[in-house]
């Protein structure tokens, strides 16, 4: 009996680690077909105000033109860090539905934040980021609008973990201006999972 | 569409401007960076998210947070991330660029009511050309002990004039 339920959970585990097998099949290919994901705005004053202010960051090279120019820059600068934030597009375009349910914690019916997107794999709910790397060329100034090229696999791990079971994932873009110049290179590692609920964690 | 500047912006590194702020020469390695102490209230996440577009529920909403298995709505990646670029920031002045991150790994998440610390000290340092490289060791903690990294933030610096070296040198901790 006790081996019968031995195989049975070893068959379970076997059955949601192979939901995940087109996508570790899929390691190495660009699922973006090498085109570039804009963000939704180019790099501006108000904005890069906005960044800092729950920083409480202090630097002059991101608010004030003069000082940017001073230090060689033709304008402010984006902060390093904002190489995901300025890569993030638009969340709603005219002639789009964003919501569509007047539930408390309902979600908006697309958003770059999270799993959605993914062709592959079980369907997920849970997702958060893991780990992230950068490379930067050189600084973004204000007037340029930056985008990721590129959404190349890098690595697909099937893991249980406290808060589900998914997959982790490393995915890797360029970072490219609209002029077309690569500014740099990020790999961003993501766990998109189904939920246990929290009595069962 | 906007159009992107016309000429790209220079690196002050290695340009004639007067930089402010520190100088590769200033620095050792074990140098520590000030603390940063970031207080993570519901507030101040709304405001990251707001700022940095990371809108995911998980970082502003503690009843979804709690539908995904987490025990509170907790700081979204870009905020955490920044919050290196702070420290860094904070410490080397106008003069230095971040030139690349490494090992910013999440390892547990940073809830709503505790007090984010980001600590930070001078790991390496070398010569590449003119160019002075800094590789600053990173870590976040709260009460819960190390929640992200350690990983490196890698700067370059201003050197003195008459500093410039044609060899690589370093030195690690």
């Amino acid at each position: 009996m006790t081996s019968l339920t031995s195989t049975t959970e070893t068959d379970r585990e076997a059955d949601w680690k192979a939901e995940w097998q087109p996508v570790v099949d899929a390691v190495g290919d660009d699922f973006a077909d090498g085109a570039v994901t804009w963000g939704g705005d180019p790099v501006e004053p108000g904005a890069v105000r906005r960044y800092l202010e729950p920083l409480e960051l202090d630097c002059a090279l991101h608010t004030d033109a003069d000082v940017a120019r001073a230090h060689g820059y033709s304008d402010i600068t984006m902060p390093a860090t904002g190489v995901i934030a300025w890569t993030i597009p638009k969340a709603w375009v005219p002639g789009d539905t964003l919501f569509d349910s007047d539930a408390r914690d309902a979600q908006p019916v697309k958003t770059a934040i999270n799993n959605a997107d993914m062709p592959l794999g079980p369907r997920t709910t849970g997702f958060f980021g893991t780990d992230i790397e950068v490379d930067l060329e050189r600084d973004v100034v204000a007037g340029e609008r930056i985008g990721r090229r590129g959404r190349r696999l890098v690595s697909c791990t099937p893991k249980e973990t406290g808060v589900g079971r998914g997959a982790f994932m490393t995915w890797e873009s360029e970072i490219v201006t609209e002029a077309g110049e690569v500014v740099g290179r990020i790999r961003i590692g993501t766990y998109a999972y189904v939920p246990r609920p929290k009595e069962q964690a | 569409m906007t159009s992107p500047v016309t000429s790209p912006p220079t690196d002050p590194s290695s340009s004639a401007v007067a930089p402010s702020g520190l100088h590769f020469e200033d620095v050792a390695v074990g140098d520590g960076l000030p603390t940063v102490a970031l207080p993570l209230t519901v507030y101040r996440l709304v405001m990251a998210a707001g700022s940095n577009r990371d809108f995911n529920s998980i970082h502003h909403n503690s009843e979804y947070a709690r539908s995904t298995g987490a025990e509170e709505m907790y700081a979204n990646t870009s905020f955490l991330m920044s919050s290196w670029e702070r420290a860094v920031r904070d410490w080397m002045g106008l003069g230095g660029r971040i030139r690349a991150i490494r090992g910013f790994r999440m390892r547990s998440f940073n809830y709503v009511g505790e007090t984010m610390r980001v600590i930070a000290e001078v790991a390496a340092t070398r010569t590449e050309g003119d160019l002075g490289i800094v590789e600053v060791a990173i870590r976040c903690e709260t009460s819960a002990g190390v929640t992200v990294g350690p990983g490196v933030v890698e700067v370059v610096l201003p050197r003195r004039t008459g500093s410039t070296s044609t060899t690589t040198e370093g030195s690690t901790a």
